[in-house]
């Protein structure tokens, strides 16, 4: 057993966290992305990749920390996943040069973050296809030249790559709560070659399944950031503030919140890294599924004690737009639920569970 | 990084788990795993057993009869003896009271009382808490006075005088560790000693205190004009609180027993299977308590990567403490809430019994203050 980050990993972690503690409000920063090797992460080697799911968390934890929002669990841990294990070299480069934006459109009205609920059709119509549905959810749409949208087939799941500019393909984008970009996609029969099919017909689901376990995975390490920030600014803030001529830090029910706050982020801590290393390693799906899911639930219900009890602990100041804890809270309230919320992440984890597998021990018993 | 047990290490864990599975008597192990209470003898015959193979004591000094294992090796040994239903030794001698003895004891006591706590001839037991120093254990006023009628040449004698209570084990104990007052001072840590006490001794009596589960695990014992020898003193006059403090570290990541949750979880699936409980609800508690223990097994495996790179083992054993005995306590929650009252299966008594384990070995509020003060550094 080795918890140690290599010369490499503590390169990327540094730099990333650079990046995190400057002025990185507003603006793309998907050049700047690019040229530090960022896109490239859990990317095959000879498209110029290196590094996995540690790798990612290393950078999504940072990014949690100095509360970077962008566009990188959707365009590359999510659509890159995806590309690169239905092979397409072809998108995943340019995705990885920085050329080409692609999200993922999957999730549909009423389906409750469940991937398989598929309304959307793919109708055959000679050597193209016509797709008609309504995508919800959508992460970072505005930027996005390319849509890997899912659709039935028959009644299978097939995965198409739509450009986001075609006729009859209408983005909405939402008021969101953080600054996320996120907004619907409406299919009102679109045109698509059966060539930019990606994972073959019938492929959609399995694929769509190993690319949110990614995405998840890395969320779950910027809920991790996200808390560590929030806990530190908690702890600092109650050692300041003076009431009653002492610091409000030095009274026991304050204190015991904090330490309670404390146990949460480090049971969250354990479960990040147990998540990127789940999928570095483990190959049976439901496993996968199993492990990534008890980490969102344990990620979500730790994000929502740390991010409630910073504003409850900062009192009037913590509900201030002008001070930063409240937009921390905000951002955890939506990774929280993204991609699959507690009581989605439990149902998974029990149906994981109940599907009979080779014994699921964690990595070092087993 | 690498998260994966080493070739050897997996080996070790083989050889651990064909030992506990080929030489644990079939009857000691039925009733762990009932979670039947113990008697001395299932203990002392274990004991023996773990003594032979030289296995009893893994954090001793090899010479002294200890192991030669790393923190790895250790936390696999701890693990494998609940997952083959094991009985967990008594931890009084060979856990605590050994280790102070290596460490502030002389030749004489080291000759004197390590063999028979290794062998298992001689049980122990630990007098800290009194009915008015719990949680503020510095605040105890159990007395230690010299003898003043002692002659010259004659060995000196201290007379003990108090009340030390919840004393697991104490009605089988042959000796007790205890922290009395020597001396009267501003400062209530100063002047604490630490002493050994045969339980032989006129003056000790030992009162049984029933516990809410209808258990008889612990004790109230009383000294009154005890008289030991002062060479039965531990360490230097007043240095029984240091002591004390580094036997609180010595405690540390037993307590979080992950494996025994394990264990204890596939039993409650076993009890839902049987009893043919489809509750969706239950089900999702028993997956929430599920996905917290896995949390904290990888927090456990964390620390002790972290110890084996050499750092001592810090406050962040707290969390350990607190976690680990709430998903206890949530565990056998669980088992009540599936079967009801008056059940068969006796689950409402390990409810009752399992309270315990927020209060002992540092109560969870206590570990609370160690985290504020220790980690986050508040006033």
């Amino acid at each position: 057993m080795d918890f140690t980050l290599s010369p490499e990993q503590l390169l990327i972690k540094d730099s990333v966290a650079r990046f995190a503690a400057g002025d990185h409000a507003g603006g793309d920063h998907w050049p700047t992305f690019a040229e530090l090797g960022w896109l490239a992460i859990g990317a095959p080697d000879d498209l110029g990749g290196f590094g996995g799911p540690l790798e990612t968390l290393l950078l999504m934890e940072q990014f949690g920390r100095g509360l970077v929002v962008s566009p990188y669990v959707a365009q590359v841990v999510l659509a890159g996943t995806i590309l690169h294990a239905a092979n397409r070299p072809d998108l995943l480069g340019r995705v990885v040069e920085g050329e080409q934006r692609i999200t993922v459109a999957y999730e549909e009205p009423h389906a409750r973050y469940d991937p398989a609920r598929v309304a959307t059709t793919a109708v055959r119509d000679g050597d193209d296809y016509v797709l008609t549905g309504t995508k919800v959810r959508v992460l970072d749409p505005s930027t996005a030249g390319t849509l890997i949208v899912s659709a039935l087939t028959g009644d299978e799941i097939t995965l198409f790559a739509v450009p986001s500019d075609a006729p009859n393909v209408v983005r909405e984008r939402y008021a969101s709560e953080d600054g996320y970009d996120a907004g619907n996609v409406r299919l009102g029969g679109v045109r698509v070659a059966g060539a930019e099919i990606i994972g073959g017909v019938g492929g959609g689901l399995a694929l769509l399944e190993l690319g949110l376990d990614h995405a998840t995975a890395a969320l779950c390490a910027e809920g991790l950031g996200l808390m560590s920030t929030m806990l530190e600014a908690t702890v600092e803030y109650t050692k300041q503030r003076q009431q009653f001529g002492v610091p409000i830090g030095s009274f026991q029910a304050l204190q015991h919140r904090m330490a309670e706050m404390f146990i949460e982020l480090e049971l969250a801590r354990s479960m990040a890294y147990l998540a990127a290393t789940t999928l570095g390693e483990e190959r049976d799906p439901v496993a996968r599924r199993r492990g990534i899911s008890a980490a969102k639930v344990q990620v979500a219900k730790s994000g929502r004690f740390v991010g409630q009890n910073a504003i409850q602990l900062h009192g009037g100041i913590g509900m201030s737009e002008e001070y930063k804890v409240g937009h921390y809270f905000k951002r955890m309230t939506i990774v929280e639920r993204l991609l699959g919320d507690v009581d989605f992440h439990l149902g998974r984890y029990l149906a994981a569970r109940s599907t009979k597998t080779q014994a699921q021990t964690p990595a070092a018993v087993g | 990084m690498d998260l994966a047990f080493s070739p050897e290490e997996r080996a070790f864990r083989d050889e651990v788990r064909e030992f506990i599975a080929t030489h644990l008597p079939p009857d000691v192990r039925r009733r762990v795993q009932a979670g039947d209470p113990l008697g001395k003898d299932d203990y002392a015959c274990w004991h023996r057993i773990l003594h032979e193979r030289g296995w009893v004591a893994p954090g001793w000094p090899v010479a002294l009869g200890g192991t030669d294992w790393g923190p790895v090796e250790k936390h696999i040994f701890q693990e494998e003896i609940s997952y083959g239903w094991a009985p967990r030794l008594l931890p009084f001698g060979l856990q605590m009271v050994a280790p102070v003895i290596i460490e502030f004891g002389n030749d004489e006591q080291r000759a004197r009382y390590l063999p028979k706590i290794h062998s298992g001839e001689e049980f122990w037991c630990q007098g800290y808490s009194e009915p008015g120093a719990g949680s503020d254990l510095a605040s105890l006023q159990s007395s230690a006075v010299h003898d003043p009628s002692t002659s010259s040449g004659q060995a000196e004698t201290y007379v003990i005088n108090g009340t030390k209570t919840w004393i697991t084990a104490a009605q089988w104990a042959d000796w007790i560790f205890v922290l009395a007052r020597t001396e009267r001072s501003a400062k209530k840590q100063d002047g604490i000693s630490f002493i050994l006490v045969d339980m032989k001794t006129p003056g000790v009596t030992v009162r049984p205190i029933e516990t809410i589960d209808g258990g008889r695990e612990i004790n109230e014992v009383h000294l009154e004009n005890v008289r030991v020898p002062v060479a039965n003193r531990v360490g230097g006059e007043g240095e029984g609180w240091n002591i004390a403090k580094f036997l609180l570290e010595h405690e540390r990541t037993g307590t979080a027993g992950i494996a025994g949750c394990r264990q204890q979880l596939e039993s409650l699936h076993e009890l839902l299977a049987h009893e043919k409980i489809d509750d969706r609800r239950l089900q999702e508690r028993v997956a929430q308590v599920e996905i917290e223990l896995e949390a904290l097994a990888f927090t456990e495996l964390r620390t002790l990567a972290a110890e084996s790179a050499g750092k001592r083992p810090g406050p962040e054993s707290s969390i350990l403490k607190i976690k680990g005995t709430e998903i206890q306590q949530a565990i056998s929650e669980l088992a009540l809430d599936a079967l009801g009252p008056y059940a068969e299966a006796h689950v409402a008594p390990k409810y009752f019994n399992y309270r315990k384990t927020s209060i002992y070995a540092g109560s969870n509020e206590i570990q609370k203050n160690i985290i504020a003060k220790r980690i986050l550094k508040l006033p």
